[in-house]
């Protein structure tokens, strides 16, 4: 049964892509059809999916025993590259997650978009397709045995995030500074195109130090990763190791995909995109798949730490992912469109991952993966539950008091916040989340304060504090108090096909986190996660300083914000207390800054857009008017001036040669007289006017142009020489 | 009984002479065409004579007689080609209102 | 078999010309079915012998050799290894497209559009057979005079201008190459290519062999076109009919860089090696062609004007995976990574000349699409399109996305090929050279889709711009036109070794002999 599942493993991305294919080949005009296949072929990717999962599972050593498959593709010279499908720890648990929150994702879409009502949208089957597509690539992504397909799909997400962003092409605003769906997807591809430059110069480096891309014969091969820690990289990296310097370059696509900073731009404004994309995309599957990379690739992180015991690659992701953690969960706590603040809220969880990774806590992170998948799935649905009840309102100052309107969407969407803030024991969120914070405490404890860990470790817990409140806030505005716009006074309770994926994914966001309990809370050493997943790293201890600082966090976050905005809700046109507070003790200023996202926008407009922009018309003036262009011209002119100067050779020079024969003929007749002169001159004189006579009246006339005339005058010459040949 | 080469001498003579009456005297270019055609034609017969009364082992005067054949007939495709290509931009085939040449 | 499979392919198309000749010029359908059917012939002939070749790619097939002109030992000589073929059958793809879609899109003077083209595709296909150098240039001469003409006679407003400014930069560049065709001549005894390369001229003189190299180089330099030889390509499009256009890119550009494969890197090793490495000149030139060229496309608003200069930047990727194969043989101590990294970049600038082809080739008939429809092709003028041309823009977003290097697309495995080859024998400039890719991906997307697709459509702005033109989705003609390209682009972009398999063969073979 087990190897049955394994032999089948790469149909898993294989129907949703059949899928994408049917639909966008032949089944568009019909709406019915096509989301029945494209959930269809969910549901089995999902099925194949979970029999492979718990196949792996169920396969004692997995961890040390990685499986593989794999067919020759295309050769490298003597060599052929391969293509094929890994089962692993890794990908096992990935695999748990992706296809069931995609199909949650998809049914929910059924109803989000408008199916059976009025509102259908035009482009509906298009849309099925879209995700279908878009699963085929984070499927393919998780099963690939080789970095270049992993690439591949990588790409193809990209690409799906591009047209799903940019799905309602035609929107625009009546406010020209507010950004149209289609410019966001056009900056979410090039933004992340940037990252993804660095991770294919990782790849292709990795490829040229090794010959090969396959995790067999790179990730999972030790002697070949310790060797490439003893390599010196080029000369561009200082003194790192070629490990480390592929680490970072591959890290770079991370920070693309991811939205880390300083490419985290992209993200916030994807929020433009219909909101189960906003879900799939942006949330539970292709931006975790940055942090997917980045553990794939941990054991090129953790070569260099074993036998260096120092990797500044794993510096800078622990900077980066901690300082993205709290710079965007200050963001967040200032912003008033619904999704806008779970997308700077994804972007902070995201910054937690990565800088668990960081500082080696391998496994947190992934299980923190794992689990936030479901929650902030669950959060962007619910929030698109909101928006479809509200009629496509998104500002929160307009919402208030949903909470009797909608009551499953209510329920859900606190589950969701609460596993968000890292409420403790009962949800999933504060396992995952604690993990973390007690990896980076313990080994903090180890290394001293000036050190990453203690870095990581006192950021995450003041971004712990905010993300609480931030969720207060988020709910309060949302669902408590009085509504505080038209829309919202008229909500209604979406559809089953959206609020059954809700309550699904609720369920796991509080029971998930269950899996990875330390063994010291459980009793008998039984972290079944850390065990499935880590084995060959150290479990992390439980620290109770730890978890009550981060419950007790956790709760005050929570606690505060409701203090603030739940207890007293806002009346309609009321300033946000924050803002008021802020202004009150002279941080206007910083407010400000923290709502327009610390002008990042701004910025790379006014640099890299304007920059490239600017470049492309100076380059293009080199060419035409400048100099390429100027410069060929000249060389025709120059080209032009010889002819014209040979021509004046000919006319000033030997034509003047040739008058000046003449001239001293005439100066040699007038020596010899005036009369030789007129003789000659005469003669020549005459000979023109006999010339020109003869012309003008004896040959011009036989030219009369027409054929039979000047046969006639050949046949007569032909006779008179013939008679003259003949009488002599 | 053998016919004398004078005799083939003056059919021909009198085939050229009508050809180049033909090709002097019509105004239709198809006519002068055929006048021309005539004139190849007298070649021929004196060519063919002389090879049969003068050298019959050398083929120099059958070959020559082929040469023209292929000749005129090369010319006619290419001049009734000319003669249709100048009816359709000028819509008559008289040579003499044709006189292009004296431009 | 002795049938003269490669003749055939190459002279069907004189044929199939002369029988337009001989078909009154009023039976304008007749000469273009004809045309078009006839047009298979080389078509399955090229795919046949590509088959044959495939089974082993590395050395020459097919050859064939008559004494031409004994007195100066030129031969009539053909032969197609695995590069050959699959130009060939890029050729006659293509061509056999063109004259499907010319049917519906050429009225004027059909009778000597048709036979000019197929004269064009009789040089084309000479140009990959041939295995001497006198009757490569022959062939390379008999593409240059119809392209002219084509340019000439059914271009846009600015065609005289175009046409001879095309004509001058690739003749300048063929009178170059005719000199050093004559030095190698002198220095070989011999004009076969094949011999001439194993007979290494020039080999121990460096002045010498460096001069017959740039000569050689800047003639095939201006037709791939390299920086700072290209703005004839810009004008030449713009101006090109649409089937001109297609066979300028997808054919014409490549016979420059097939003459970088086949003769200067087997002829001029070492100072190719040279050239590449210790005084990278061309590498140099390589970058610059692939970032300028994409940036100077962002800066275009003629659609036709903006893929013309996308050709200058992807035409740049052949030439940095050409010069870095040549680098790897002047690195001390390279061994057989540096060989293998070698071979990848080949394959890549080979594969880049295929994919490249196809790709352009269906966007230059997209922009036509557009143009026969709205007779203006300033980008400013659309909006809103996608919409409208559901169809349309479906076919242009895919092959769009294969041209920025969509992986799962065609255009992808030549860029990375190239880098991967590149960025282990000059890293730097593969790393510059990646820069490349993100302009590349924000003209496409930016310029071409976001401005002409996006967006509401405006149906007074499109009548103000085009008069009064009625917009309609693909006709049948086009979709059978794209669709061809279409599932190329799809079927290479997962399955490469289709046509690497074939490539690899070569340039494994070409490295074996260094």
């Amino acid at each position: 049964m087990q190897d049955f599942f394994f032999s089948i493993t790469w149909l898993v991305p294989v129907f949703p892509f059949l899928a994408f294919l049917i639909i966008i080949l032949f089944t568009q005009n019909n709406n019915k059809l096509s989301h029945s296949l494209s959930i269809g072929s969910m549901v089995l990717s999902w099925l194949v999916g979970w029999g492979v999962v718990f196949s792996a599972i169920a396969t004692p050593h997995l961890g040390e025993h990685p499986i593989h498959f794999s067919v020759p593709w295309f050769p490298t010279g003597t060599t052929n590259f391969e293509i094929g499908f890994s089962i692993d720890p890794l990908m096992a648990v990935t695999l748990f997650m992706v296809p069931f929150v995609c199909l949650m994702i998809f049914i929910y879409s059924v109803g989000y978009m408008g199916y059976g009502t009025d509102e259908v949208d035009p482009r509906y089957a298009r849309f099925f397709a879209y995700i279908a597509l878009f699963a085929t690539g984070m499927l393919g992504l998780v099963i690939s045995e080789n970095l270049l397909t992993l690439f591949m799909s990588w790409e193809i997400m990209g690409l799906c995030s591009y047209l799903l962003i940019g799905f309602w092409f035609e929107k625009n605003y009546e406010d020209p500074n507010k950004i149209t769906p289609r410019q966001a997807g056009l900056k979410a591809f090039l933004v992340t195109k940037v990252g993804d430059l660095f991770l294919m110069l990782g790849l292709i480096y990795l490829f040229v130090e090794s010959g090969s891309l396959s995790y067999a014969d790179t990730l999972f091969n030790h002697e070949f990763l310790a060797e490439l820690a003893h390599t010196p990289a080029l000369p561009i990296f200082g003194g790192w190791s070629a490990a480390s310097a592929i680490a970072a370059l591959i890290f770079g696509g991370t920070v693309g995909k991811s939205a880390q900073f300083p490419l985290h731009v992209w993200l916030p404004d994807a929020m433009e995109g219909p909101t189960p994309v906003s879900a799939l995309i942006h949330a539970a599957t292709m931006v975790s798949a940055g942090v997917f990379l980045v553990a794939r690739i941990f054991p090129l992180l953790s070569v260099v730490v074993e036998l260096e015991h120092h990797n500044p690659t794993m510096g800078l992701i622990a900077f980066i992912g901690a300082f993205t953690a709290i710079f965007s969960s200050l963001i967040a706590i200032t912003q008033n469109d619904i999704k806008g603040v779970l997308a700077f809220s994804t972007i902070s969880q995201l910054g937690y991952m990565i800088a668990a990774l960081g500082i080696g806590a391998y496994v947190a992170a992934t299980f923190h993966l794992i689990t936030h998948a479901f929650f902030k799935a669950l959060l962007f649905m619910g929030s698109g539950s909101v928006i479809v009840g509200c009629h496509h309102e998104q500002n929160m100052m307009e919402m208030g008091g949903l909470k009797e309107k909608m009551p499953r969407t209510f329920w859900t969407f606190v589950a969701g916040g609460f596993a968000l803030s890292g409420f403790p024991i009962i949800t999933a969120g504060f396992w995952s989340k604690d993990e973390i914070l007690a990896h980076a405490w313990h080994e903090f404890m180890n290394e001293g304060v000036m050190s990453w860990p203690f870095f990581v470790w006192l950021l995450l817990t003041i971004a712990a504090f905010l993300t609480a409140f931030y969720t207060a806030r988020q709910i309060s505005l949302t669902f408590l108090g009085k509504p505080r716009g038209h829309h919202a006074e008229h909500a209604h309770e979406s559809p089953n096909t959206m609020t059954i994926p809700l309550i699904i994914l609720a369920f796991f966001a509080v029971t998930l986190g269950f899996v990875g309990i330390p063994e010291e809370i459980i009793g008998y050493g039984n972290n079944w996660f850390h065990n499935f997943i880590g084995h060959e790293y150290p479990a992390t201890p439980l620290s109770l300083p730890v978890m009550l600082l981060s419950s007790g966090l956790a709760v005050g976050g929570l606690g505060i914000g409701w203090l603030v905005y739940g207890r007293n809700p806002l009346l309609q046109g009321e300033m946000d207390p924050l803002e008021s507070g802020m202004k009150k003790i002279r941080l206007g200023w910083l407010y400000e800054a923290m709502r327009n996202k610390f002008y990042f926008d701004e910025l790379y407009q006014a640099t890299f857009i304007k920059g490239s922009v600017k470049l492309a018309d100076i380059f293009y003036n080199f060419d035409y008017h400048w100099v390429i262009d100027p410069f060929i011209n000249l060389v025709a002119r120059i080209s032009r001036g010889i002819s014209d100067l040979m021509n004046q050779f000919d006319e000033k020079i030997v034509d003047r040669l040739v008058n000046l024969t003449g001239l001293s003929g005439i100066r040699l007749s007038d020596l010899g007289g005036i009369t030789d002169n007129k003789v000659v001159d005469g003669l020549v004189n005459g000979i023109a006017d006999v010339t020109g006579w003869v012309g003008e009246n004896v040959l011009r006339p036989i030219q009369t142009g027409k054929v039979q005339n000047y046969l006639l005058i050949l046949l007569i010459s032909m006779l008179a020489i013939i008679g003259i040949y003949l009488v002599y | 009984m053998t016919i004398p080469i004078n005799w083939y001498l003056l059919v021909a003579a009198a085939l050229f002479c009508i050809g180049l009456y033909g090709v002097l005297s019509r105004r239709n270019a198809i006519g002068i065409l055929m006048g021309i055609e005539l004139m190849l034609n007298a070649v021929n017969i004196n060519l063919i004579a002389f090879w049969r009364y003068m050298d019959q082992v050398r083929l120099t005067g059958q070959i020559f007689a082929i040469f023209v054949f292929t000749v005129a007939a090369a010319e006619v495709a290419v001049g009734l080609a000319l003669v249709i290509a100048i009816y359709r931009n000028r819509a008559t085939i008289i040579v003499e209102e044709i006189d292009l040449l004296k431009e | 078999m002795n049938f003269p499979i490669l003749s055939a392919i190459t002279f069907t198309p004189l044929l199939i010309a002369v029988i337009v000749l001989i078909i009154p010029k009023s039976k304008e359908n007749l000469i273009r079915w004809v045309t078009t059917i006839l047009s298979f012939i080389p078509l399955v002939l090229a795919i046949f012998v590509f088959a044959v070749v495939r089974t082993d790619p590395s050395k020459m097939h097919f050859m064939e050799e008559y004494s031409w002109i004994p007195s100066i030992d030129v031969f009539y000589r053909m032969g197609a290894d695995g590069l050959s073929s699959i130009m060939l059958v890029l050729t006659a793809l293509l061509s056999t497209l063109c004259h499907y879609y010319s049917i519906y899109t050429i009225k004027k003077r059909v009778k000597e559009y048709y036979f000019l083209f197929l004269l064009l595709q009789v040089g084309m296909s000479g140009v990959f057979v041939s295995l001497d150098f006198i009757f490569f240039y022959v062939f390379w001469e008999i593409g240059l005079v119809p392209m002219y003409l084509l340019i000439g006679v059914w271009g846009g407003e600015r065609r005289i201008y175009a046409s001879i400014k095309f004509f001058l930069y690739t003749l300048a560049g063929s009178m170059a190459m005719l000199l050093a065709i004559i030095g190698v001549y002198l220095a070989t005894g011999t004009f076969d290519i094949l011999e001439a390369a194993a007979a290494q001229p020039f080999a121990g003189n460096f002045a010498l062999s460096a001069a017959a190299f740039w000569a050689f180089f800047i003639a095939f330099a201006i037709k791939v076109p390299i920086f700072p030889f290209h703005t004839w390509l810009p004008d030449a499009h713009t101006e090109a009919p649409t089937t001109g256009s297609v066979i300028l890119a997808g054919v014409l550009l490549k016979l420059g860089a097939y003459g970088l494969i086949r003769i200067v890197l087997p002829l001029f090793p070492d100072t190719f090696a040279y050239y590449s490495y210790n005084v990278p000149i061309i590498p140099i030139l390589a970058v610059i062609s692939i970032v300028y060229g994409a940036l100077v496309c962002m800066a275009q608003w003629d659609l036709k004007r903006l893929i013309a200069y996308s050709s200058v930047s992807h035409m740049g990727y052949v030439t940095l995976g050409i010069s870095a194969a040549a680098a790897s043989l002047a690195i001390p101590g390279g061994g057989a990574e540096a060989t293998t990294s070698a071979i990848i970049g080949l394959n890549g600038a080979a594969l880049q000349l295929f994919t490249h082809g196809i790709i352009t080739g269906g966007l230059f008939f997209l922009v036509g699409m557009l143009y026969d429809r709205a007779h203006t092709r300033q980008i400013k003028d659309f909006g809103g399109l996608g919409a409208k041309l559901p169809y349309y823009y479906g076919i242009m977003m895919v092959t769009g996305f294969a041209s920025l290097g969509l992986p799962g697309l065609a255009g992808f495995w030549s860029e990375f090929f190239v880098f991967r080859g590149a960025f282990a024998i000059l890293p730097v400039f593969a790393a510059i050279g990646v820069l490349g890719i993100v302009f590349t991906a924000a003209y496409i997307l930016w310029k071409i889709v976001q401005y002409v697709f996006l967006g509401e459509f405006d149906q007074e702005k499109w009548d103000q711009a085009t008069h009064n033109a009625p917009l309609f989705d693909m006709m049948t003609f086009e979709k059978v036109t794209m669709w061809p390209l279409v599932i190329l682009m799809v079927l290479i972009g997962l399955y490469p070794s289709l046509v690497v398999s074939l490539l690899n063969g070569v340039s494994t073979a070409m490295f074996s002999n260094f």
